[in-house]
């Protein structure tokens, strides 16, 4: 069958399909014309015409049969019984509207839902990275007792790359950083996102600069020489409102001039899930840039800031890579044991890379989308249930069909088009709630990332998500529609067409309602457990509080780097900031700090050795998440210092070192001793002491839900950071204060920008508030929906029971039972399934909340409440649902109910 | 009889006293000749054939249809000597070539039982 063959057919066939009244009369005519021909002969040869008729007719052996094979030729009946059969269904769905309605919500809710989180697990796990065959890209990790994805240094990334064999090409990047931007000299720098990436970093990936060249391998080679940089498409349109001419010009980075050589494509927004990179810079500009101070990022092989990717050459296998890499880690470990004891290295794929144990977001996914397809599944059994009673009053038109001669599989197949047309109408609803939902997500984009840098949410109803849609469709029609019409095929002829009461149900098909009611309420029931439990989860670090004031308190951000300020410099002015806006009306205190408290950037981390601790023998060090404040943090902020002394105007540069730690941290290396009084040596046994003078109260650093973790504050005096947020405590409107703050800032220095400023508690609420508020939406609305559909269900599943049994009620009413009598009848079984279905339900409640707490919370444990509330308001519920119909079916008239039918 | 009822795929009855696929061959040979409606077709092949191939009426226009579905044969309404409408049939370009194909393979496929029956008389 070659082409030339699809040539003739092709048309041939579009013509049957489209021009179907047009076909059916040329065979009739065709026929016609042999018949004539044919009684001519007869009457010719002496018959007389009626018989020459018969003969005629005799002679074509069955004419509507040659028809039927004549049409069966065109090949085209799949498609022709398929619009006959949506014809069908269309017309008898039409007949009972409230129904076909209540399906396609019903379906529409359960697809929507779903896909709207199939576009979050699919941006935070699935989603392929933006560059030609993604596939290949691999991440490189450095791994180590506490952390299996550490980051390289610079110098490890280049044995890397020198040493390895598996890959075309391994690349690097640092974190997305903020970075003062000015387009021309005398603008105030702005804050916008920049990456720190390997001169092969476009090249490798395989993405082609939409004008201009990408990096060239020598402007990544010598430290500070070339300051060239590639703009991000986004940004190139915002700024330069895509002008190919910006190629050649100059920028400030930094208050540094930089060169633009290149513009990434469209196609490219970059490799990470949520940010946009605005621009690309050459790792050997790092200087200008915010690597650690602390360290030499070129010579440092612990200065660890490089997230390595690797392109896998083609017929290289990832545990040959693996294998690799890891030789390569023990070498480092034997050349240089002092940084790297007991460090090893992995290659992960993009898809173990993406579901990190200790990145929390895809697991937001996961435990959705197990709920949202838990609502589908409530959904889909509703709908089979629909169907199925509606089945049971066709099953006298089934019967018939069947009788005449119809296929058991043909008939299955209308029924099936039934359930497909009312699943296709609600994955197309579905859709649009999806979008809806999606759309909802993106409001919350101001509140979710409350930072300057180019985040944004990445859920959307792409080709991807329709995609997905569209197979959840099928596979509800299938999943609501197959059981129906595999068991309402299944008729006893002679019973389904002799009896008079249409519905003679077995006991094997009530059975499967039965089922159908049991996963229902105990699917609803784990929906409403794990939406108590999100809500709990949240609200426990919430009420719980976080150890500190957050009211009445002002926040604002610098960056002396974005003008060029050395450290002495930098010093300097966040003294004098100080101490003049500590002066200034209305301030009753002054923190400076580098990260403030459930803020969204990362605290740094801290490498020591305590004193009079017994190190493990293959520990080099612990460590520790820290924060670098002023004098007024504690006071300001409200944090109680237990023991020991907060920081003083004497902990300057040149006094000893001195730290303060949390009480988790005191009773974790000394428990049941005074920490204050000791040190802890950074880095290693011979490292700088540094002495603990205090003992604060431990809060929530990261995040409201987070475990009580270890801490340490250094004082800024004494360990220099650049950016620092300052915090005003307010006697009023903490907002009366940004005019304040920004004519002390001006007199300091007229183009040092003020960043992130806004009222703390603000901040706070949309972080900690507002932002898990998302969640305990989501996860809230899919509870209300599943309980809905289970209502419906139960109450329609009584109704029809009811409806079915109304002449044995009436019988049973005329016999002198009393209404309490028909009550308990009727309410028995819904009590017993409702029963059952809560049993069940309870014990996938308890499996979701073990699932929920290992992924996302820290609570352990079994929350009581949750279920105590729960529980009992499930069984109420649907217990209305059954009682109102039970009641109805009281009351029923023997006199009615006998004359029925 | 009754499980043939209302199964659309299903031949109800068939030419059985043709070799499958010789049906085929015989329309498309009939119509190489020169393009004719189907009751010429009826006649022509009675009268070529004699009693010895029965095709019934009955089979012959699926029959007709199937090739013309296969693109093998095409239709054109015309008029009839006698001045009626009829669904005249002629042989395609790839009708041509099917028939020679099968054509070929048919002599061949009787000489090798002829001469596979003449070897049993000898």
């Amino acid at each position: 069958m070659g082409p030339q063959h699809w040539m003739y057919t092709i048309p041939l066939r579009l013509r049957s399909l489209f021009r179907r009244r047009r076909v059916e009369q040329e065979l009739n005519e065709e026929l016609q014309f042999h018949l004539e021909q044919k009684i001519e002969e007869g009457i010719a040869k002496g018959l007389h015409p009626k018989e020459a008729r018969y003969a005629a007719m005799r002679a074509m052996d069955g004419l509507e049969q040659r028809k039927e094979e004549m049409r069966d030729t065109r090949r085209i009946h799949w498609l022709t019984d398929f619009f006959d059969d949506a014809g069908f269904a269309m017309r008898s769905l039409n007949r009972t509207p409230g129904l076909a309605a209540f399906v396609v919500i019903t379906l529409a809710l359960g697809v929507g839902m779903t896909s709207a989180i199939f576009s979050i697990v699919d941006a935070t796990i699935f989603r392929p990275y933006p560059v030609p065959h993604p596939s290949g890209v691999v991440t490189l990790v450095s791994t180590t007792r506490d952390s299996s994805f550490d980051d390289f240094s610079y110098r490890e990334y280049l044995d890397i790359r020198s040493e390895t064999k598996s890959y075309d090409g391994v690349i690097a990047n640092a974190d997305m950083e903020a970075v003062g931007f000015s387009a021309a000299p005398a603008a105030t720098p702005r804050i916008k996102g920049g990456m720190l990436v390997s001169g092969n970093y476009f090249h490798a990936l395989g993405v082609e600069p939409r004008v201009g060249r990408g990096f060239r391998e020598d402007e990544d080679q010598v430290p500070g020489r070339d300051a060239v940089v590639v703009l991000g498409p986004d940004f190139w349109k915002h700024e330069f409102a895509s002008d190919a001419g910006v190629v050649g010009r100059t920028i400030r980075l930094n208050g540094t001039e930089f060169t633009v050589i290149g513009v990434a494509p469209e196609s490219f927004p970059g490799m990470l899930i949520f940010g946009h990179p605005d621009f690309y810079m050459p790792l050997a500009m790092a200087r200008t840039f915010s690597t650690n101070r602390q360290k030499n990022f070129f010579e440092d092989r612990d200065d660890r800031e490089l997230n390595v990717s690797a392109r896998l050459k083609p017929g290289t296998t990832l545990q040959q890579a693996q294998n690799e890499l890891a030789v390569l880690a023990k070498n480092f470990e034997r050349e240089y044991p002092k940084v790297n004891r007991s460090r090893g290295a992995a290659v992960h794929t993009q898809f173990e890379i993406r579901t990190r144990g200790d990145d929390v977001n895809w697991k937001f996914g996961v435990i959705f989308m197990i709920l949202a397809l838990a609502v589908l599944l409530v959904a889909c059994t509703n709908v089979a249930g629909l169907l199925l009673s509606r089945a049971r009053t066709r099953t006298r038109e089934i019967a018939v069909r069947l009788a005449i001669g119809a296929g058991r599989f043909r008939l299955i197949r209308l029924l099936l088009t039934e359930s497909l047309i009312l699943a296709s109408l609600g994955g197309l609803a579905g859709i649009a709630i999806g979008y809806g939902v999606v759309e909802w997500f993106h409001t919350y984009q101001n509140v979710i990332f409350m930072t300057d840098l180019p985040l944004s949410i990445p859920f959307r109803m792409d080709t991807r998500a329709l995609l997905a849609s569209l197979v959840l469709s099928v596979l509800s029609a299938l999943l609501c529609g197959l059981a129906p019409a595999l068991q309402s095929t299944r008729v006893d002829l002679v019973n389904g067409l002799k009896s008079a009461d249409v519905d003679v149900p077995d006991r094997k098909r009530l059975w499967g309602r039965n089922v159908l009611v049991v996963a229902q309420v105990a699917t609803s029931l784990m929906l409403l457990t794990a939406s108590f439990l999100m809500v709990r989860g949240f609200q426990h670090g919430v009420l719980e509080g976080n150890g500190f004031a957050k009211d009445h308190l002002l926040m604002a951000s610098f960056d002396p780097r974005l003008v060029q300020y050395n450290v002495a410099q930098t010093q300097q002015f966040y003294k004098l900031l100080a101490e003049r806006v500590r002066e200034a009306p209305g301030v009753q205190g002054e923190a400076l700090t580098q990260n403030v408290p459930l803020g969204q950037e990362d605290f740094d981390g801290v490498a020591f050795v305590p004193d009079d601790f017994q190190m493990p023998r293959d520990r080099e060090n612990f460590n520790s998440t820290m924060d670098t404040v002023d004098q007024g943090y504690f006071e300001t902020m409200g944090i109680p210092i237990l023991r020991g002394r907060g920081f003083l105007a004497s902990d300057t540069a040149e006094a000893p070192r001195v730290a303060i730690v949390n009480e988790q941290f005191a009773k974790h290396y000394w428990p049941g001793e005074d920490a204050v009084g000791r040190h802890i040596r950074l880095d290693s046994p011979t490292g700088t002491p540094v002495e603990i003078v205090g003992v604060a109260q431990t809060i929530k650093y990261q995040d409201a839900s987070e475990k009580a973790a270890d801490f340490v504050y250094m004082p800024l005096a004494q360990h220099p950071v650049a950016r620092m947020a300052l915090m005003l405590r307010s006697s009023g409107d903490p907002l009366q204060l940004v005019q304040p703050v920004k004519d002390i800032v001006r007199t300091l220095d007229p183009n040092l920008p003020m960043l992130h400023t806004m009222s703390y508690e603000d901040f706070y609420l949309n972080q900690a508030v507002r932002g898990p508020q998302i969640a305990i939406d989501l996860v809230g609305s899919m509870g209300v929906v599943g309980l809905l559909l289970t209502i419906a269900g139960l109450y329609g599943l009584v109704t029809y029971n009811v409806s079915r049994r109304t002449r044995e009620i009436g019988i049973r009413i005329a016999l002198g039972a009393a209404s309490s009598d028909v009550l308990r009848l009727v309410m028995g079984k819904g009590l017993v399934l409702v029963g059952m279905g809560t049993v069940i339900g309870l014990a996938m409640g308890f499996a979701v909340e073990q699932l929920m707490n290992s992924m996302l919370f820290n609570a352990g444990g079994v929350d009581i409440l949750a279920y105590v509330i729960v529980v009992p308001s499930l069984f109420l519920v649907t217990m209305l649902a059954v009682y109102v119909p039970a009641r109805r079916a009281s009351r029923i008239a023997p006199t009615q109910a006998l004359r029925y039918e | 009889m009754y499980h043939t009822l209302g199964n659309r795929g299903e031949r109800v009855s068939k030419p059985s006293d043709l070799v499958q696929g010789t049906l085929d061959l015989l329309l498309l040979k009939i119509l190489a000749l020169q393009p004719m409606n189907g009751w010429a077709i009826s006649l022509r092949l009675k009268s070529i054939s004699g009693d010895v191939l029965q095709v019934s009426e009955g089979s012959l226009y699926p029959a007709l249809h199937k090739l013309e579905q296969e693109g093998w044969i095409t239709a054109e309404w015309k008029q009839t000597e006698n001045n009626r409408r009829a669904k005249f049939y002629s042989l395609t370009r790839l009708g041509r070539q099917h028939l020679e194909k099968e054509a070929a393979n048919w002599s061949r496929l009787s000489t090798a039982i002829s001469h596979v029956v003449r070897l049993e008389e000898a």
